[in-house]
């Protein structure tokens, strides 16, 4: 009677750990189970898509499948966690822009080299955003009143975020200097322009959707190739005048020396998860940009963007 | 009016209603295992809701984040373990009771407090929501700056009496903060080259040892000298003679400043417990908080339901979350393509609406269901001290290791279990080091902020509401210098009297 107790507790903590796979359902196919690591913390955007993308891979693919979340250290806990798995197709990981910047900031040794790209399901470009009571009210005016040494403060959501990357990016284009504020995530940086305290976000289109649909910030421009359906009203910065595009992508990947028919097996039915209704239903409403990449152009395109973060500030392939 | 009439339809249907027992029943369950976070059940159970139509998902989800907050407290008063980050001020003075034989009153208290805390913080955001929230948008980072040095001014009183120890111990958490990514420059700071410390070293595993696995240690160490030592008995579960008198004033005032600083983002129950057990500290004159004065259970307990109502606030009218479980419940409000925010009142006054009166049946159906356990968590403490303590050793790194599967916070909390045993041993009081902890890496990354923006000079100092808090702070510590004074004039007062109990 004394020892049910904390034994009921313990079997609890179980059951709560086990909790979030299981909601996803389990069957069982032919293969074992795939095991999906996702490298931030439950709830957050890469662990919400990763979990509906794994849903409707379990009956694509026809196996159950079990995320994991290893987060830590901005991704790199997990991006190594699924580079280190063994090359036998039973991990996944979810690897993201992330996977691309951190090597070249010291934090980690991993890089898109250690996996094999599988697809990429998401882009979702950075978009300059002001506050509509505010003097600006086009991508010129920010950059001229930069020019002329008017201190113009850019919020991001962190030192060395891929936001902050993009302002830089884009003052350096240009070939002005603005002030960078990083804040603990887009949250904030979207709080302090709406009250003013900074005078533009560089955060990305689907984070600053509800203000701007409310009226009280205005999207001057994404930096993506195209225009976004949720704003349609913001150009591109392409059609600005600047070359510059940059944003955030989240794809899947294996550990490196991965057999090819395996690659091949596991594209072809994550590929048609990643295309299912329910998968891309999901991603529109959450505001979540659909952009495919297939496993060979993946890869090539998470090398392409690792050199174009290694450069001084440059990159500009998106 | 009609959105009222809408959110009532909607909010009292079987579903809705199913859902809020259900999340609360949940909640508390995973508050009362320390490391077992809200964030993490309510992430869970993200999933589950995207099956639901959005308020009784709502439902499900608030239920959860309730019955969590409230629950931490339970093993925060019986065992010194705060079940969540926002129970760990209701230690101060709910462990002591438990040692003096009063963990019944005190539970009750816990109880009662969170269901006025969570009463009366949604009340307020159903009157003040839409202007309260335009109120946290002028927090700029020169306001945050100053009102975590002023929340960091609560280790002064909170170790009077013992100053030097307070601000060793503060000063400790302060440092403990710094570990990990320069928050302005990304510079990995004092990770000595690991990759597992560059996210610094994360805050529930070093609760989790300070408090769970130190009191475990300390306990089992005792044990060794003096076998068989009586424990102390659980005592009446009546809130006692006269406890709205008593309690009333510290409840009430305590669930008004949880709610205000639950409108800030990112700031939650864990400053507001603090901040609230500090005020009501100061404004008492009495002098047995931190000896276990039952207001000071209230006042934490109250304050941390009424943030979680605060923290609704931007999250509806903003669209803007309050802290990382709001963010969470954002994402559950998007994936059923309706966009948080002002526009919500109008486009889903369902949603918005029935979210606020189900707010209120969340803590009417808490009383009930705490009610049901609350004679049943005393139990589990009955066991004897050989398998009690370790199992909540074991249960603690259970936890530990529970937040990223990650072995390195079982490490963290087992040395953070070491240094909490050699300071409790040394007399140096926990608390600052938490507070530091807590709000440490707040004040720089603002102060930073504060002067990246200004452009390097101390112009914002002078704005109005960093002006008035710096007046409040002067305020508060003449004022704490004061009653220490006072204190140490007359030195037979109720402080004497617990004494002896107190160090059992």
């Amino acid at each position: 009677m004394h020892v049910r107790g904390p034994a009921l507790a313990a079997s609890f903590v179980l059951l709560a750990a086990a909790c979030g796979p299981a909601a996803d359902g389990g069957g069982t196919g032919p293969g074992g189970p795939i095991e999906i690591i996702v490298p931030y913390a439950a709830g957050g955007g890469t662990d919400q898509t990763a979990r509906q993308l794994a849903a409707a891979a379990e009956d694509t693919c026809g196996v159950s499948t079990v995320v994991s979340n290893q987060e830590g250290a901005g991704g790199a806990i997990g991006f190594r966690t699924a580079a280190d798995a063994p090359p036998d197709g039973s991990t996944v990981g979810v690897v993201s822009v992330e996977l691309a910047m951190l090597a070249h900031q010291g934090v980690t040794d991993v890089t898109p080299d250690d996996v094999s790209g599988l697809l990429q399901y998401n882009f979702d470009p950075s978009a300059l955003t002001v506050s509509s009571d505010g003097p600006y009210s086009s991508v010129d005016e920010v950059i001229g009143a930069a020019r002329d040494g008017d201190g113009v403060i850019v919020g991001t959501s962190g030192a060395g975020s891929v936001w902050e990357f993009a302002a830089e990016g884009m003052a350096a284009e240009e070939g002005v200097e603005m002030t960078y504020a990083p804040f603990e995530g887009a949250a904030p940086a979207i709080t302090a322009v709406l009250g003013g305290q900074v005078d533009a976000v560089t955060v990305s289109g689907a984070e600053v959707l509800p203000q701007v649909e409310s009226g009280e910030l205005t999207s001057l421009a994404v930096m993506g190739e195209e225009r976004l359906d949720i704003l349609p009203e913001a150009p591109t910065l392409r059609e600005e005048g600047i070359d510059w595009v940059l944003g955030t992508w989240r794809g899947l990947a294996l550990p490196e020396g991965t057999p090819q028919e395996t690659v091949d097996e596991l594209e072809s039915c994550f590929s048609e998860a990643a295309r299912s209704e329910q998968f891309t239903d999901f991603m529109d409403t959450g505001g979540f940009g659909v952009e495919y990449r297939g496993a060979q152009e993946f890869d090539t395109f998470m090398a392409e963007e690792f050199a174009a973060f290694g450069g001084d500030g440059g990159g500009d392939d998106g | 009016m009609s959105g009222w009439l809408v959110g009532l339809d909607a909010v009292l249907s079987p579903d809705a209603i199913l859902m809020i027992v259900l999340g609360v029943g949940t909640g508390i369950v995973v508050g009362a295992l320390p490391g077992l976070t809200a964030t993490m059940a309510v992430a869970l159970l993200l999933p589950v809701t995207f099956t639901l139509d959005p308020l009784p998902g709502m439902m499900l989800l608030v239920g959860v984040y309730g019955g969590t907050l409230y629950a931490g407290s339970i093993p925060a008063i019986l065992l010194r373990a705060p079940g969540t980050p926002s129970a760990a001020a209701t230690v101060i003075d709910g462990y002591p009771m438990t040692r003096q034989g009063k963990a019944g009153q005190a539970l009750s208290i816990s109880l009662v407090a969170s269901v006025v805390g969570g009463l009366t913080g949604t009340v307020l955001l159903a009157l003040f929501a839409p202007q309260l929230a335009g109120v946290a948008l002028t927090f700029g980072p020169p306001e945050y700056f100053m009102v975590s040095v002023l929340a960091l001014a609560v280790i002064a009183s909170i170790s009077a009496g013992k100053l030097s120890k307070g601000l060793v111990s503060g000063f400790l958490g302060v440092a403990i903060g710094l570990v990990g990514m320069d928050p302005i420059e990304g510079f990995p700071r004092f990770t000595f080259g690991t990759t597992e410390l560059s996210a610094g070293i994360p805050f529930i595993a070093v609760l989790i040892g300070l408090f769970g696995v130190s009191e475990a240690l300390t306990q089992i160490a005792g044990n060794r000298r003096r076998r068989g030592a009586e424990r102390p008995p659980v005592g009446s579960f009546s809130l006692g003679r006269g406890w709205l008198r008593r309690l009333g004033p510290a409840t009430g005032g305590s669930s008004l400043m949880g709610f205000l600083i639950g409108l800030l983002p990112g700031t939650g129950g864990d400053v507001a417990s603090y901040f609230a057990y500090n005020e009501t500290r100061r404004w008492s004159r009495k002098g047995s908080f931190g000896k276990g004065e039952p207001a000071g259970v209230a006042s934490a307990e109250s304050a941390n339901s009424a943030s979680t109502s605060g923290s609704m606030a931007p999250t509806l009218v903003l669209g803007i979350p309050g802290d990382s479980v709001t963010a969470i419940l954002i994402g559950a409000i998007t994936v059923h393509g309706l966009q948080p925010g002002p526009q919500l009142f109008e486009g889903a006054p369902d949603l918005v609406y029935g979210t606020m009166i189900g707010l209120v049946l969340m803590n009417l159906a808490m009383l009930p269901i705490g009610l049901l356990g609350i004679r049943l968590w005393p139990r589990l403490t009955a066991a004897p001290t050989t398998v009690l303590w370790p199992t909540v050793v074991l249960l603690s790194l259970v936890g530990a290791f529970a937040l990223r599967l990650n072995l390195v916070d079982v490490a963290i909390a087992l040395a953070a279990g070491a240094l909490g045993f050699v300071l409790t041993r040394g007399g140096y009081p926990l608390a600052p080091m938490v507070i530091g902890l807590i709000l440490g890496p707040m004040a720089e990354s603002n102060l930073r902020l504060s002067l990246i923006i200004s452009g390097g000079s101390l112009d914002w100092l002078a704005r109005p509401i960093p002006i008035a808090v710096m007046a409040v702070i002067v305020a508060a510590i003449v004022l704490t210098k004061l009653s220490t004074r006072r204190a140490m004039a007359t030195p037979a007062g109720t402080a004497a009297e617990e004494t002896p109990k107190d160090r059992d």
